[in-house]
């Protein structure tokens, strides 16, 4: 009877362990389980500049969202797909930007809201896009002059 | 007898088949007037920028004498294409929104004023630099025509025209040079000055700087 309720308390205590590693899992890997409310949109880049999914889109420096993913398409430009949270309006000019923190930090995509009466609707294109700034490309450009 | 009727229902599907591609060529005529007006963007982007280069090259008006003259063809040339007042709109942004009409007028003339204040004192010092047209873009009433800036050094300069359609015409909205959108650039700025200010902060301050 003993020996039973100690295989019971360690049964017990090694689920205990695997759900909070699941827990644990699962908020530091920012995994959503079940989907964040929020709407989808779509921005085309003629350079992403290495953006990658998971990026920090801000508005004013604050979190509005996140990069879900970076594809090509037919023309070879980036089509980079972010996920805004829901009660975050955005206008028809509004203008993306992708910008890095620092000189060598992260990339990040940046929002400049704008004036336009028209919202853009759930899976709607942003059309004002910025692409990264090559800045190797522009000194070298600039200092060597081209062939 | 078989065969006939195999051969019979043979033709009836070649017939089916040519009536399809019959309509299929009739459909895509129809949507092929819509390419043609593909080169629309481009060509009056391109109206316009060879209009300013015709008048930079003119000899007469290169004389010191004429600066005022030639400054104000440049002008007349460029208003035609540019929507000053969209620029204006979407440089302002959400501060646009609390303007009274009024405001929003001469907040129009005064941007433009500055764009030319900045912008024709560059264009002035053109040298035989040469304009590559690379790419036009379309969607729906907007479009982008991708542009290089050749200089007699050989450099580069990527500048990008954003249009879009206004009634007949197509105007510029934006001008994204290096990647860098002109809008966005005033956007920011205008935006840092009304909030750590207020409008009419911004206002002075652009008087002073066309004054200038």
């Amino acid at each position: 009877m003993k020996k039973f309720n100690l295989e019971i308390a360690v049964g017990f205590f090694l689920l205990l362990g695997i759900l909070s590693l699941a827990y644990i899992s699962i908020n530091l890997g920012k995994l959503e389980i079940v989907g964040k409310d929020g709407y989808t949109i779509y921005a085309e880049f003629e350079k992403a500049g290495g953006i990658k999914p998971k990026a920090v889109v801000e508005i004013a420096g604050v979190e509005v969202g996140t990069v879900k993913s970076v594809g090509i398409n037919s023309d070879y430009r980036a089509v980079v797909e972010l996920s805004i949270e829901k009660d975050i309006k955005l206008q028809e000019d509004a203008i993306a930007s992708i910008k890095t923190k620092g000189l060598i930090g992260e990339q990040y995509v940046q929002i400049s809201p704008g004036g336009s009466d028209k919202l853009i609707a759930n899976g709607g294109k942003l059309r004002e896009t910025e692409s990264a700034i090559d800045i190797e490309e522009l000194i070298s450009k600039y200092v060597f002059g081209k062939v | 007898m078989y065969l006939e009727k195999c051969k019979g229902e043979l033709m009836g599907k070649k017939i089916i088949f040519n009536v399809f591609v019959f309509f299929v060529g009739l459909s895509l005529s129809a949507v092929f007037p819509l390419n043609a007006i593909a080169g629309e963007p481009k060509d009056q982007v391109k109206q316009t920028v060879d209009a300013v280069i015709q008048i930079l090259n003119n000899k007469e008006l290169k004389k010191p004498a004429k600066v005022e003259e030639r400054r104000a063809k440049i002008r007349e040339t460029v208003e035609k294409r540019f929507d000053f007042e969209e620029m204006a709109k979407r440089s302002l942004a959400l501060h646009w929104k609390d303007r009274t009409p009024q405001e929003k007028k001469e907040f129009t003339s005064l941007f433009s004023d500055l764009l030319e204040d900045t912008y024709i004192r560059k264009i002035e010092r053109y040298e035989d630099e040469k304009v590559v047209y690379t790419d036009e873009k379309l969607d729906g009433p907007y479009a982008t025509v991708r542009t290089r800036i050749v200089t007699t050094k050989e450099i580069e300069i990527p500048v990008d025209y954003k249009i879009f359609k206004k009634g007949q015409k197509w105007e510029v909205y934006d001008i994204i040079v290096e990647g860098v959108s002109l809008v966005n650039n005033y956007r920011t700025q205008f935006n840092q000055i009304i909030r750590s200010g207020s409008y009419e902060d911004l206002v002075q301050k652009l008087k002073k700087k066309v004054v200038k």
